[in-house]
């Protein structure tokens, strides 16, 4: 590792050169990597992780670029996956970067994020991030959920068996419809930045916030301490 | 009875307001509290079904009864875009 690179980082009291050094042993997993999961990947590889598998089976929409600076329009109707490896591994040649042109499933997930130090959420559906939720508590691995709708974005920190889970907190979700989600085209980047915040301290073996919830239209920045429901049937005592 | 019920992100502007004072039955649940909330405030009639709901720190489903003494909060549901 170049720490040089890294030396206004280090300064960071809360980071220093010993966060750095461990922010360089850790490895990432990004399950999605659209609006939200290509600015958490551009931020985390720029931060100095040691390696990050990039997940994602879509290729890129002309109505992804409102909303990333990564891609382009020169991008368009290329994996997502593919083109975050290629882009990102040029930021920093210290970082594995490996995109995986994959479609994560109940069948192989298991196999994808078994390695990971850490889950990063760039999904944009419920019932994938329940999977990942379900998989995380199974096997132990902390991970990142955020999502993003009009101009809310929420971010949450999940620690198995110590903070509440993803089930936790949705109790009330109905079946999902597929529909075309609003986003205001500023809000992944931001929200990206919280979710990245918030993985760096689950890396460095921090206490995550809780359940962020940042409105950056009326400039409303909530965070909900929520505890662990002990009926959870994920990460429930029962 | 009257519940003192807080209110995070949109619906403070909404609301108007971080608490908000709701009238609901003894025995009533929190189906009941989300009820109210949407009577009194109909712009956020859209989330009802999937509004994020807490007692007591705890976030619980529909059919969770409610005492007086209870910590409530309300939040716009869970937003799922990428």
């Amino acid at each position: 590792m170049e720490i040089d690179r890294y030396r206004r980082q280090i300064l960071v009291k809360e980071i220093g050169q010993k966060g750095q050094k461990l922010l360089a042993s850790k490895h990432a997993i990004l399950i999605g990597g659209g609006g939200l999961g290509s600015n958490s990947a551009n931020l985390l590889i720029r931060m100095g992780i040691e390696s990050i598998d990039i997940i994602d089976y879509d290729t890129i929409d002309k109505t992804n670029l409102h909303r990333t600076a990564v891609f382009s329009e020169q991008d368009v109707g290329k994996s997502k996956a593919l083109v975050l490896q290629e882009r990102l591994q040029s930021v920093n040649t210290d970082v594995q970067v490996k995109g995986i042109n994959k479609k994560v499933t109940s069948k192989n997930i298991k196999s994808l994020v078994q390695l990971a130090d850490v889950i990063i959420d760039g999904t944009d559906n419920i019932p994938l991030r329940l999977l990942i939720n379900e998989t995380a508590i199974k096997h132990k691995i902390p991970w990142v959920y955020a999502g993003v709708y009009e101009t809310v974005g929420m971010v949450m920190a999940i620690l198995p068996k110590k903070t509440a889970c993803f089930q936790c907190i949705t109790p009330n979700i109905p079946d999902s419809k597929t529909q075309e989600i609003p986003v205001l085209g500023s809000l992944p980047a931001t929200i990206a930045a919280i979710q990245c915040n918030e993985t760096i301290k689950v890396l460095l073996g921090k206490q995550p916030a809780g359940l962020l919830i940042y409105d950056v239209w009326n400039q409303y920045f909530d965070i909900l301490d929520v505890k662990r429901n002990p009926c959870c049937p994920i990460c429930g005592k029962k | 009875m009257k519940i003192a019920v807080k209110i995070f992100g949109r619906y403070k502007d909404i609301t108007g307001k971080e608490t908000i004072q709701l009238d609901i039955m003894d025995g009533n649940t929190l189906q009941d509290v989300v009820n109210a909330f949407v009577k009194q405030y109909p712009a956020a009639e859209k989330d009802k079904s999937r509004m994020m709901v807490t007692k007591n720190n705890m976030f619980a489903s529909f059919d969770t009864t409610v005492a007086k003494e209870d910590e409530i909060t309300l939040a716009p549901p869970v937003v799922s875009g990428g």
